[in-house]
């Protein structure tokens, strides 16, 4: 198999390229990633780092002539004058991400997320345990439909509003470690549920559907787990008598869950527009036109719907969209080009290699556990762009169990350190914002037994169930 | 992170706190006068008509404080803290003063600063008479969210076939003052800040007045409550508000929960509207 399939790794290169030009370009994607990982320390955005490694990469691209400069023919045969840095990034992943986020953005100015929120707070008449296990599903599913991050600002930001006005406090530090785990088992749901998920998804062709129905299964369970595991290591109990519990129903009973709300219209427009986002999400592949348009296309026509009632301000809207972040991936697709032209990802696909020839069993295990290992130090973006496209030139077909592994491993590597995922980075800073000390080292004392827990499921979920 | 912040703003401005109604009641009422014999009677028979709505069932039990001598008042502090009434009814101008116009009188100085129990400061007899009724009451505060005493209290003199205004005045020179410091930091949008900065002050007041007045009709009050919160100056508002509506009894707080004085805006108030019983709290 491995014979077989190197080949056509190489050939992505489009021509021979010496072995010390291959290094030094490897060179440039360690320090990225090594950067990437001391973001914190560099005090340098995502979208800094990685853009100034794309320049050096394009500059020394040109020098080695490496990079494929010239026209490129569309379908019908037109030459089109493109800058070799444009093709260069996946603009539907780009599409998906700009589109998906200013749709949740402002599907969130009509107060239906805290409105859900609030009336799951109600509901659970402010006992401590019924609010763990509402604030987890809500998190799970939050991540799902939006994404983990706006995930975990709505459903932190309310932990700590709400748990202050219980006289809580003291639960603070679990009820938020405990939704920040969520998130990245939330973000495994959906096919636009995470990046990882979207870029690994759309490269080996799998639908939203089919993503859906083989990742629900485990994380319901995962979700179940991780809850019964929380209430128990922070001692998060249920309320124990009547006085209790009138006294905390009355504290909870103080939330307007409609507060929120400026205008019923667009409350329920949100709400319809919501749906039909997922339903369309859900059946874009069957769609006629739509399915041709893409994923991007939906995202991005949504959230115009939405913007037609802020109109007049729309600018503003513009604003609120993490512009770091979409830098971020378009710089870190230019510099994956370079690096495919450069025969990195071919030296990189070799090791590949060596872990899938562990096995049926074996290899697609090793793939998870170490695509975890990696996303818990650095982003998992990166890895998963690297490994879809490995896999793709490696002609991965898409049933492979080796997609999965990539998907769970980058995704639930997030919960082994704070800065393994954007979610748990945030997770952090609410901590902190809560005046609550939280070491790296605190977390992942705290965290490990959750992303053991996880990690063993996957695999066991991945191994007996994907393959 | 300021989506985080965002969203902690949303979920703070959704947790209102809860109004609890509850029945007050004004059974042992003390009422100090400087007059005797006949003008004292008559004085005594036009309060107890003007606070009808206070006699339950079983009747309030009245007694008369005297405060015709300068020597009268410390008795009258001991009488009131050994043996505390529900309220204590006192006609402005009471000794220490030759007219009620500019100062509410030596008694009543002593009785709103040295005790807890509400005091009702009457007009001065010589200037005008009681109104027949607490029909039209109106609470005046800038603190009306959680005054769970206050509104009770209010509740508590408002005739059933009546109307309770609850009204909210926010001082429009402090709003200035800080709308002019955010002009001149170059990071917050000065338009946005003043549009977003008025609709908040003046939202949490409004959206307290809709809990009480949900509470109140629960809790079985018949009477109308009607709400009134704006931007302004405090004393000009507060006084249009109660000549417009014909008040008969204006209800404020006078204490912060850390001093027993008078705070800032209760003693001009209470010299100000001196055409009007004030229920001082």
């Amino acid at each position: 198999m491995t014979t077989t399939l190197l080949p056509a790794l190489l050939s992505a290169g489009h021509g021979a390229v010496p072995l010390s030009t291959t290094l030094l370009f490897t060179g440039l994607l360690v320090s990225m990633i090594v950067c990437l990982a001391l973001e914190e320390v560099l005090h340098a955005k995502k979208s800094v780092i990685v853009g100034a490694h794309a320049v050096v990469c394009l500059l020394l691209g040109a020098a080695f002539h490496l990079l494929p400069f010239g026209p490129i023919e569309n379908v019908f045969g037109e030459k089109l004058n493109i800058p070799v840095y444009i093709p260069a990034i996946d603009w539907g992943v780009i599409a998906i991400i700009l589109g998906s986020s200013l749709f949740v953005d402002l599907t969130s100015k009509s107060g239906l997320f805290t409105w859900i929120a609030l009336k799951l707070t109600k509901a659970s008449g402010g006992d401590p345990r019924k609010l763990l296990w509402a604030y987890g599903l809500m998190t799970v599913i939050f991540s799902a439909v939006l994404n983990n991050v706006t995930a975990m600002i709505i459903v932190g930001s309310l932990t700590g509003v709400s748990l202050k006005r219980l006289g809580r406090e003291r639960l603070l530090l679990g009820f938020l470690l405990v939704e920040g785990l969520l998130t990245n088992i939330g973000g495994l749901l959906t096919l636009i549920s995470s990046v990882p998920n979207i870029i690994v998804g759309r490269a080996a062709g799998i639908s939203f559907m089919k993503f859906f129905v083989a990742a629900a299964p485990f994380v319901v369970v995962a979700t179940i787990l991780t809850l019964l595991l929380g209430a128990k290591l922070f001692g998060i109990h249920g309320l124990r008598d009547q006085e209790e519990r009138d006294e905390a129903a009355e504290k909870v009973a103080g939330f307007d869950e409609n507060d929120g709300i400026e205008s019923p219209g667009f409350f329920w427009f949100g709400v319809a527009m919501l749906v039909l986002f997922i339903i369309t999400v859900a059946t874009c592949s069957v769609l006629p036109w739509v399915s041709d348009l893409g994923l991007g296309f939906v995202a991005l026509a949504f959230a115009l719907i939405m913007l037609l009632r802020f109109k007049s301000e729309a600018d503003r809207h513009y604003q609120a969209l993490d512009w770091d972040l979409l830098a971020f991936f378009a710089a870190l697709f230019v510099v994956i080009h370079v690096m495919e032209h450069a025969q990195v990802l071919a030296l990189i696909g070799q090791g590949v290699e060596k872990i899938i020839g562990l096995g049926d069993i074996g290899g697609p295990a090793s793939v998870l556990v170490a695509s975890a290992g990696f996303s818990s130090v650095t982003d998992n973006i990166p890895l998963a762009a690297m490994l879809a496209k490995i896999l793709q030139g490696l002609g991965t077909p898409a049933d492979s169990a080796l997609w999965w592994a990539v998907v769970f491993g980058a995704n639930l590597g997030g919960n082994l350190t704070p800065i393994g995922s954007a979610s748990s980075l945030v997770a952090v800073t609410i901590i902190h914002r809560q005046g609550l000390k939280l070491s790296f080292a605190q977390f992942v004392k705290h965290a490990l037994p959750f992303a053991l827990l996880q990690l063993a499921v996957a695999v066991v979920y991945v191994l007996l169930v994907l393959r | 992170m300021t989506q985080i912040d965002q969203f902690e703003s949303v979920f703070r401005a959704a947790d209102k706190p809860v109004p609890h109604p509850e029945e007050v009641r004004f059974e042992r009422i003390l009422f100090v006068t400087g007059r005797s014999g006949e003008a004292r009677e008559s004085r005594l028979d036009a309060l107890r008509s003007y606070l009808a709505v206070l006699e339950t069932d079983r009747g309030a039990h009245w007694t008369i404080g005297t405060a015709e001598s300068p020597t009268d008042l410390p008795v009258l502090l001991k009488e009131v803290e050994e043996s505390p009434p529900d309220l204590i009814c006192a006609d402005r101008g009471l000794q220490g003063v030759v007219s009620s116009m500019h100062a509410l009188g030596t008694v009543l100085e002593c009785l709103t600063q040295a005790t807890d129990v509400p005091v009702l400061v009457l007009p001065h007899p010589d200037e005008r008479q009681l109104p027949a009724t607490t029909t039209r009451v109106m609470v005046l505060t800038d603190h009306l969210t959680g005054d769970d005493r206050l509104v009770n209290c209010a509740a508590a003199f408002t005739a059933p076939d009546g109307r309770l205004t609850l009204s909210h005045v926010e001082d429009a020179a402090t709003f200035r003052r800080y709308v002019d410091l955010i002009s001149r930091i170059p990071e917050i949008d000065t338009d946005l800040a003043e549009e977003t900065l008025r609709r908040q002050v003046l939202k949490e007041p409004a959206d307290a007045i809709d809990s009480w007045r949900s509470a109140l009709k629960e809790a079985g009050h018949g009477f109308d409550i009607e709400s009134v919160v704006l931007l302004g100056h405090h004393l000009d508002e507060h006084r249009r508000l109660v000549e417009e509506r014909e008040t008969d009894l204006v209800v404020m707080n006078t204490k912060d929960d850390d001093q027993l004085a008078m705070h800032g805006l209760a003693h001009p108030l209470a010299v100000e509207l001196r055409d009007v019983p004030l229920l001082m709290l």
